[in-house]
Protein backbone atom coordinates (compact mmCIF):
# COMPACT_ATOMS: atom_id res chain seq x y z
CA UNK A 1 0.00 0.00 0.00
CA UNK A 2 2.58 2.41 0.90
CA UNK A 3 4.94 1.37 -1.50
CA UNK A 4 2.03 2.06 -4.26
CA UNK A 5 1.35 5.50 -2.86
CA UNK A 6 5.02 5.72 -2.86
CA UNK A 7 4.81 5.22 -6.50
CA UNK A 8 1.81 6.87 -7.47
CA UNK A 9 3.48 9.95 -5.72
CA UNK A 10 6.43 10.31 -7.56
CA UNK A 11 4.17 9.14 -10.90
CA UNK A 12 1.95 12.17 -10.42
CA UNK A 13 5.27 14.38 -10.03
CA UNK A 14 6.67 13.01 -12.64
CA UNK A 15 3.80 13.42 -14.38
CA UNK A 16 3.37 17.44 -13.14
CA UNK A 17 7.01 17.96 -14.54
CA UNK A 18 8.56 17.85 -11.94
CA UNK A 19 11.59 15.86 -10.08
CA UNK A 20 11.88 16.34 -6.64
CA UNK A 21 9.73 13.98 -5.22
CA UNK A 22 10.53 11.18 -7.79
CA UNK A 23 13.79 9.93 -6.43
CA UNK A 24 11.73 9.39 -2.99
CA UNK A 25 9.86 6.81 -4.62
CA UNK A 26 12.31 4.26 -4.52
CA UNK A 27 12.38 3.96 -0.74
CA UNK A 28 15.83 5.42 -0.68
CA UNK A 29 14.65 8.13 1.55
CA UNK A 30 12.51 6.28 3.81
CA UNK A 31 15.20 3.71 4.79
CA UNK A 32 17.15 6.58 6.22
CA UNK A 33 14.68 6.62 8.82
CA UNK A 34 14.87 10.20 9.10
CA UNK A 35 11.10 10.29 8.33
CA UNK A 36 8.56 7.73 7.84
CA UNK A 37 7.46 6.39 4.64
CA UNK A 38 4.06 8.57 4.81
CA UNK A 39 5.63 11.61 5.70
CA UNK A 40 8.22 11.44 2.72
CA UNK A 41 5.44 11.25 0.38
CA UNK A 42 4.08 14.78 2.00
CA UNK A 43 0.04 15.37 1.60
CA UNK A 44 -1.06 18.62 2.42
CA UNK A 45 -5.03 18.88 2.75
CA UNK A 46 -7.11 21.48 1.67
CA UNK A 47 -10.61 20.94 3.17
CA UNK A 48 -13.70 22.73 1.09
CA UNK A 49 -16.69 23.11 3.63
CA UNK A 50 -19.18 25.69 4.26
CA UNK A 51 -18.52 27.09 0.82
CA UNK A 52 -15.32 27.39 1.56
CA UNK A 53 -11.43 26.64 0.74
CA UNK A 54 -9.73 26.24 4.35
CA UNK A 55 -6.99 27.21 4.48
CA UNK A 56 -7.69 29.93 2.28
CA UNK A 57 -3.61 30.56 1.97
CA UNK A 58 -1.46 27.63 1.73
CA UNK A 59 2.28 27.56 1.26
CA UNK A 60 3.28 24.37 -0.09
CA UNK A 61 6.99 22.91 -1.08
CA UNK A 62 7.51 21.94 -5.13
CA UNK A 63 6.84 18.52 -5.51
CA UNK A 64 4.24 18.43 -2.47
CA UNK A 65 1.11 17.01 -2.86
CA UNK A 66 -1.95 18.66 -2.32
CA UNK A 67 -5.74 17.19 -1.72
CA UNK A 68 -8.56 18.76 -1.77
CA UNK A 69 -11.32 17.51 0.31
CA UNK A 70 -15.32 18.11 -0.47
CA UNK A 71 -17.05 17.58 3.15
CA UNK A 72 -20.11 19.73 1.70
CA UNK A 73 -23.35 18.49 0.26
CA UNK A 74 -22.37 19.87 -2.94
CA UNK A 75 -20.57 19.45 -5.65
CA UNK A 76 -17.12 22.27 -6.05
CA UNK A 77 -13.95 22.69 -8.51
CA UNK A 78 -10.50 22.91 -7.86
CA UNK A 79 -9.85 25.19 -10.99
CA UNK A 80 -6.32 27.27 -11.57
CA UNK A 81 -6.84 30.73 -12.83
CA UNK A 82 -3.74 30.55 -14.97
CA UNK A 83 -5.36 27.01 -16.32
CA UNK A 84 -2.27 25.08 -14.93
CA UNK A 85 -4.90 22.57 -12.82
CA UNK A 86 -8.69 21.85 -12.83
CA UNK A 87 -10.32 19.05 -10.91
CA UNK A 88 -13.37 19.18 -12.95
CA UNK A 89 -16.47 18.28 -10.35
CA UNK A 90 -15.80 16.46 -6.99
CA UNK A 91 -18.66 15.78 -6.15
CA UNK A 92 -19.96 15.52 -2.43
CA UNK A 93 -17.67 13.43 -0.04
CA UNK A 94 -15.57 12.91 -2.81
CA UNK A 95 -11.52 14.16 -2.79
CA UNK A 96 -8.71 15.13 -5.49
CA UNK A 97 -5.19 15.83 -5.92
CA UNK A 98 -2.45 17.14 -7.63
CA UNK A 99 1.53 18.05 -7.36
CA UNK A 100 2.73 21.65 -6.84
CA UNK A 101 4.52 21.66 -10.12
CA UNK A 102 5.63 24.89 -10.63
CA UNK A 103 6.78 27.70 -7.76
CA UNK A 104 4.66 30.77 -7.70
CA UNK A 105 1.96 32.17 -6.68
CA UNK A 106 -1.54 31.04 -7.51
CA UNK A 107 -4.79 32.29 -7.68
CA UNK A 108 -7.82 29.26 -7.75
CA UNK A 109 -11.60 28.96 -7.42
CA UNK A 110 -14.87 26.77 -8.01
CA UNK A 111 -16.01 27.61 -10.85
CA UNK A 112 -19.36 26.71 -9.72
CA UNK A 113 -19.49 29.08 -7.06
CA UNK A 114 -17.76 32.18 -7.92
CA UNK A 115 -17.46 33.31 -4.74
CA UNK A 116 -15.02 30.01 -3.46
CA UNK A 117 -11.46 31.64 -3.82
CA UNK A 118 -7.88 30.56 -2.44
CA UNK A 119 -4.55 30.87 -3.27
CA UNK A 120 -1.78 28.59 -3.26
CA UNK A 121 2.40 29.40 -2.59
CA UNK A 122 4.56 27.03 -3.99
CA UNK A 123 8.54 27.66 -2.69
CA UNK B 1 -41.97 43.48 -13.21
CA UNK B 2 -44.16 45.11 -10.67
CA UNK B 3 -46.05 41.39 -10.35
CA UNK B 4 -42.31 39.74 -9.72
CA UNK B 5 -41.88 42.75 -7.01
CA UNK B 6 -44.87 41.22 -5.49
CA UNK B 7 -44.11 37.84 -6.15
CA UNK B 8 -41.10 37.96 -4.13
CA UNK B 9 -42.49 40.14 -1.38
CA UNK B 10 -44.78 37.63 -0.79
CA UNK B 11 -42.19 34.73 -0.59
CA UNK B 12 -40.39 37.01 2.29
CA UNK B 13 -43.90 37.40 4.00
CA UNK B 14 -44.48 34.05 4.06
CA UNK B 15 -41.41 32.66 5.28
CA UNK B 16 -41.41 35.70 7.68
CA UNK B 17 -44.64 34.89 8.91
CA UNK B 18 -44.04 31.51 9.88
CA UNK B 19 -41.81 33.93 13.22
CA UNK B 20 -44.35 34.87 14.51
CA UNK B 21 -46.83 32.24 13.79
CA UNK B 22 -46.93 28.40 15.92
CA UNK B 23 -43.18 27.43 15.90
CA UNK B 24 -42.67 24.44 13.45
CA UNK B 25 -42.26 21.52 14.92
CA UNK B 26 -39.57 19.21 12.97
CA UNK B 27 -41.88 17.89 10.32
CA UNK B 28 -43.25 20.75 9.09
CA UNK B 29 -39.40 21.88 9.33
CA UNK B 30 -38.26 19.39 6.71
CA UNK B 31 -41.38 20.19 4.73
CA UNK B 32 -40.57 23.58 4.68
CA UNK B 33 -36.85 22.76 3.91
CA UNK B 34 -37.87 20.33 0.87
CA UNK B 35 -40.38 22.90 -0.30
CA UNK B 36 -37.65 25.72 -1.12
CA UNK B 37 -35.25 23.66 -2.51
CA UNK B 38 -37.89 22.19 -4.77
CA UNK B 39 -39.28 25.52 -5.87
CA UNK B 40 -35.85 27.04 -7.02
CA UNK B 41 -35.26 23.55 -8.59
CA UNK B 42 -38.01 24.29 -10.80
CA UNK B 43 -37.19 27.89 -10.89
CA UNK B 44 -34.02 26.87 -12.72
CA UNK B 45 -35.22 24.46 -15.02
CA UNK B 46 -37.07 26.96 -16.42
CA UNK B 47 -33.96 29.73 -16.45
CA UNK B 48 -31.97 26.76 -18.16
CA UNK B 49 -34.82 26.15 -21.09
CA UNK B 50 -35.11 30.09 -21.62
CA UNK B 51 -32.52 32.27 -21.03
CA UNK B 52 -29.94 33.26 -23.82
CA UNK B 53 -27.10 34.29 -21.13
CA UNK B 54 -24.44 32.07 -20.72
CA UNK B 55 -24.00 33.09 -17.19
CA UNK B 56 -27.58 33.02 -16.52
CA UNK B 57 -27.63 29.29 -17.41
CA UNK B 58 -24.54 28.36 -15.70
CA UNK B 59 -25.97 29.66 -12.57
CA UNK B 60 -29.62 28.22 -13.25
CA UNK B 61 -27.81 25.00 -13.43
CA UNK B 62 -26.14 25.67 -10.47
CA UNK B 63 -29.17 25.54 -8.61
CA UNK B 64 -30.67 22.99 -10.05
CA UNK B 65 -27.09 20.75 -8.84
CA UNK B 66 -26.94 22.07 -5.30
CA UNK B 67 -30.37 21.95 -4.23
CA UNK B 68 -30.64 18.42 -5.96
CA UNK B 69 -28.23 17.46 -3.82
CA UNK B 70 -29.12 19.46 -0.56
CA UNK B 71 -33.04 17.95 -1.08
CA UNK B 72 -31.18 14.34 -1.34
CA UNK B 73 -29.71 15.13 2.26
CA UNK B 74 -33.05 16.46 3.64
CA UNK B 75 -35.20 13.00 2.53
CA UNK B 76 -32.12 10.71 3.30
CA UNK B 77 -31.95 12.50 6.51
CA UNK B 78 -35.83 12.37 6.84
CA UNK B 79 -36.37 9.17 6.07
CA UNK B 80 -33.39 7.69 8.79
CA UNK B 81 -35.28 10.05 11.59
CA UNK B 82 -38.33 8.19 9.94
CA UNK B 83 -39.59 11.96 9.85
CA UNK B 84 -42.49 12.39 7.33
CA UNK B 85 -42.55 15.92 6.36
CA UNK B 86 -45.94 17.66 7.24
CA UNK B 87 -47.58 20.22 4.94
CA UNK B 88 -47.91 23.40 6.66
CA UNK B 89 -48.65 27.15 5.93
CA UNK B 90 -45.13 28.46 5.66
CA UNK B 91 -44.93 25.14 2.66
CA UNK B 92 -47.87 25.87 0.74
CA UNK B 93 -46.33 29.51 0.34
CA UNK B 94 -43.57 29.01 -0.59
CA UNK B 95 -44.65 26.41 -3.26
CA UNK B 96 -47.67 29.10 -4.50
CA UNK B 97 -44.88 31.82 -4.72
CA UNK B 98 -42.85 29.16 -6.49
CA UNK B 99 -45.50 28.63 -9.25
CA UNK B 100 -45.96 32.09 -9.64
CA UNK B 101 -42.73 32.95 -10.36
CA UNK B 102 -42.71 30.23 -12.45
CA UNK B 103 -46.01 31.78 -14.66
CA UNK B 104 -44.30 35.06 -14.38
CA UNK B 105 -41.09 34.21 -16.12
CA UNK B 106 -42.93 32.02 -18.78
CA UNK B 107 -43.98 35.59 -20.22
CA UNK B 108 -40.78 36.63 -20.24
CA UNK B 109 -37.87 36.88 -22.69
CA UNK B 110 -34.48 37.67 -23.17
CA UNK B 111 -33.35 41.00 -20.78
CA UNK B 112 -36.40 41.15 -18.80
CA UNK B 113 -36.37 37.40 -18.45
CA UNK B 114 -33.03 37.27 -17.20
CA UNK B 115 -33.93 40.55 -14.73
CA UNK B 116 -36.75 38.82 -13.10
CA UNK B 117 -35.19 35.12 -12.94
CA UNK B 118 -32.18 36.82 -11.09
CA UNK B 119 -34.28 39.23 -9.07
CA UNK B 120 -35.84 36.48 -7.91
CA UNK B 121 -32.99 34.64 -6.86
CA UNK B 122 -31.63 37.18 -5.18
CA UNK B 123 -35.02 38.01 -2.82
CA UNK B 124 -35.59 33.59 -2.87
CA UNK B 125 -32.27 33.12 -1.31
CA UNK B 126 -32.43 36.15 0.96
CA UNK B 127 -35.63 35.09 2.23
CA UNK B 128 -34.75 31.87 2.75
CA UNK B 129 -31.55 32.64 4.78
CA UNK B 130 -33.71 34.68 7.48
CA UNK B 131 -36.26 31.93 7.64
CA UNK B 132 -33.25 29.39 8.27
CA UNK B 133 -32.10 32.08 10.45
CA UNK B 134 -34.66 33.11 12.82
CA UNK B 135 -36.95 29.99 12.45
CA UNK B 136 -36.18 26.99 11.25
CA UNK B 137 -32.63 26.41 12.56
CA UNK B 138 -33.66 27.78 16.01
CA UNK B 139 -36.81 25.55 16.25
CA UNK B 140 -35.69 21.89 14.87
CA UNK B 141 -35.79 19.73 18.03
CA UNK B 142 -33.75 17.05 16.18
CA UNK B 143 -30.34 17.64 16.39
CA UNK B 144 -29.28 16.20 13.12
CA UNK B 145 -32.28 18.52 11.11
CA UNK B 146 -30.24 21.53 12.75
CA UNK B 147 -26.92 20.62 12.27
CA UNK B 148 -28.07 19.51 8.22
CA UNK B 149 -29.44 23.37 7.98
CA UNK B 150 -26.40 24.66 9.29
CA UNK B 151 -24.33 22.81 7.00
CA UNK B 152 -26.22 23.50 4.26
CA UNK B 153 -26.62 27.57 5.37
CA UNK B 154 -23.40 28.74 3.76
CA UNK B 155 -24.39 27.16 0.05
CA UNK B 156 -27.58 29.54 0.35
CA UNK B 157 -25.21 32.53 0.86
CA UNK B 158 -23.00 31.63 -1.73
CA UNK B 159 -25.82 31.36 -4.01
CA UNK B 160 -26.61 34.84 -2.84
CA UNK B 161 -23.55 36.42 -3.42
CA UNK B 162 -23.74 35.16 -6.86
CA UNK B 163 -26.71 36.13 -7.73
CA UNK B 164 -26.05 39.64 -6.55
CA UNK B 165 -22.72 39.22 -8.83
CA UNK B 166 -24.95 38.76 -11.90
CA UNK B 167 -27.57 41.76 -10.60
CA UNK B 168 -25.02 43.81 -10.84
CA UNK B 169 -23.86 42.70 -14.41
CA UNK B 170 -27.08 42.47 -15.66
CA UNK B 171 -27.53 45.85 -14.24
CA UNK B 172 -25.04 47.45 -16.52
CA UNK B 173 -25.61 45.56 -19.64
CA UNK B 174 -28.77 46.50 -19.29
CA UNK B 175 -28.83 50.29 -18.77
Amino acid sequence: MLERRRALVALLAAGAGTCLAAPRGTGGAAASGAAPASSAAPARTVAIEGMAFSPAALTVRRGERITWVNRDLVPHTVTARDGSFDSGGIAAGASWSTVAARAGHLDYACTFHPTMTASLVVR
Amino acid sequence: MTSLRIAAGLLAVALAASAHAQAPNDAQIAAIVVTANQVDIDAGKVAEAHTQSAEVKKFAQQMVTDHTAVNKSATDLAGKLKLTPEDNPTAQSLKKGGEDNVANLKTLKGAAFDKAYIDHEVAYHQAVLDALDKTLIPNARNEELKALMVKVRPAFVAHLDHAKMLQAQLGKSGA
